[in-house]
């Protein structure tokens, strides 16, 4: 009798430790997933930004004078001057993002292409974003309305970016995990927001 | 109670031990990544405040004459480093470098409810080992900030990470 009642008491225990352990590595592997695109996410974001905000330091130089640096001003697009390649011959940048029907081959369906055109050169996608805003400031601090209209083009003292980027791909929920209101998936997400000066702007 | 109970309820307890290690490696690496984001959002702001003072006169002397070129001393005392009048209230109001000492932020991150809070000090250094705090007027200043997560505050006895920047500012011409 005592040795039945051992291996009864041995086949609950070992049942719980296994169930324990699948549980573990179950969160192990969601966890993992996680944290893998929360580490990418950030990376794309350090990567675009870089880019972004170097160029809207550059915004305005090899420009002349008598010229006004930032040609159109909108919430998500905007158009200025800069020698790009220093060769002595102004460029015309451009940043704007496209649709989310551009990205439809991605599981996320908020993301959107970011483009950068040099001149009127072919759009090139330098990022995939979720959010994308700008806004311009004058030098006293006031909001200027978008899209900005040509007069107040020259009072252009600050352009705060806003941008979020999430996960492309990410870890697909089932259905029993998914509340009223809630996304299909688990997307890692993060948030990029700096003011940049546009100083050879207001000298014009 | 048998040997035999005695075993199990000890593998137990190291099973316990051992999933708790578990389960905070795990939490510990999310906080991190939290954290992580966190000192993004902190460091973009830094430097958009760092934008914003490059963009100010050196001094409020030189914002309005030249008479301090080649004549440090008539610069701001250290003493009076800081906003110059009652208008200034806000960085958009400020008018030079050091209008930004010992002003205190606070700002809400778009998009988010966390705000972060900002302090800054500006000093004189010597224009030859900027990491030397001068007791006298120079032709370079240094804008120390420090940026952290003010809210949500972390939890009970964990520290929240500081972003400490700092920017220098020189007055120059050219003849």
């Amino acid at each position: 009798m005592q040795y039945l009642l051992d291996y009864l008491a041995a086949a609950i225990l070992g049942s719980a430790l296994l169930l324990i352990m699948i549980n573990a590595n179950d969160t192990a592997a969601e966890n993992q997933s996680v944290y893998n695109g929360e580490a990418l996410v950030q990376e794309m974001l350090v990567q675009t930004a870089s880019l972004l905000e170097g160029e809207l330091r550059n915004m305005g130089v090899g420009v002349p004078e008598t010229d006004k640096s930032i040609l159109w001003a909108d919430t998500t697009y905007i158009r200025f001057l800069y020698d790009v390649d220093r060769d002595g011959t102004v460029d015309t940048v451009s940043y704007f993002v496209g649709t989310t029907a551009e990205m439809l081959g991605t599981p996320n369906e908020l993301d959107r292409p970011l483009y950068r055109r040099i001149d009127s050169g072919a759009p090139l996608m330098v990022g995939s974003v979720t959010g994308f805003a700008l806004r311009y400031l004058t030098k006293l601090g006031a909001l200027i309305p978008t899209p900005v209209s040509s007069a107040q083009l020259g009072e252009i003292h600050a352009v705060e970016v806003t941008m979020e980027i999430q996960n492309p791909y990410a870890m697909m929920r089932t259905d029993g995990t998914v509340a009223a209101g809630e996304r299909t998936a688990l997307y890692s997400s993060s948030l990029w927001q700096q003011t940049r000066l546009a100083s050879q702007n207001m000298r014009r | 109670m048998s040997n035999h109970t005695l075993l199990t309820i000890g593998a137990f307890l190291i099973l316990s031990t051992i999933l708790l290690g578990f389960y905070q490696l795990l939490a510990a690496t999310g906080d991190q990544l939290t954290d992580s984001q966190d000192l993004i959002l902190a460091t973009t702001i830094s430097e958009s405040y760092i934008e914003l003072a490059q963009g100010l006169a050196f001094d409020q002397l030189t914002d309005t004459s030249n008479v301090a070129i080649g004549n440090p001393s008539a610069l701001t005392t250290i003493d009076l480093l800081g906003r110059d009048g009652t208008g200034e209230t806000s960085i958009p109001t400020f008018s030079d470098f050091d209008d930004f000492n010992r002003f205190t932020v606070e700002q809400i991150a778009t998009g988010t409810n966390k705000r972060f809070t900002t302090t800054f000090r500006v000093y004189y250094v010597n224009p030859n080992d900027l990491s030397s705090v001068s007791t006298t007027q120079t032709f370079v200043k240094r804008l120390d900030l420090k940026t952290w997560r003010s809210y949500p505050p972390s939890a009970s006895g964990a520290s929240v990470d500081t972003v400490r920047i700092s920017s220098v500012l020189g007055y120059f011409h050219f003849d």
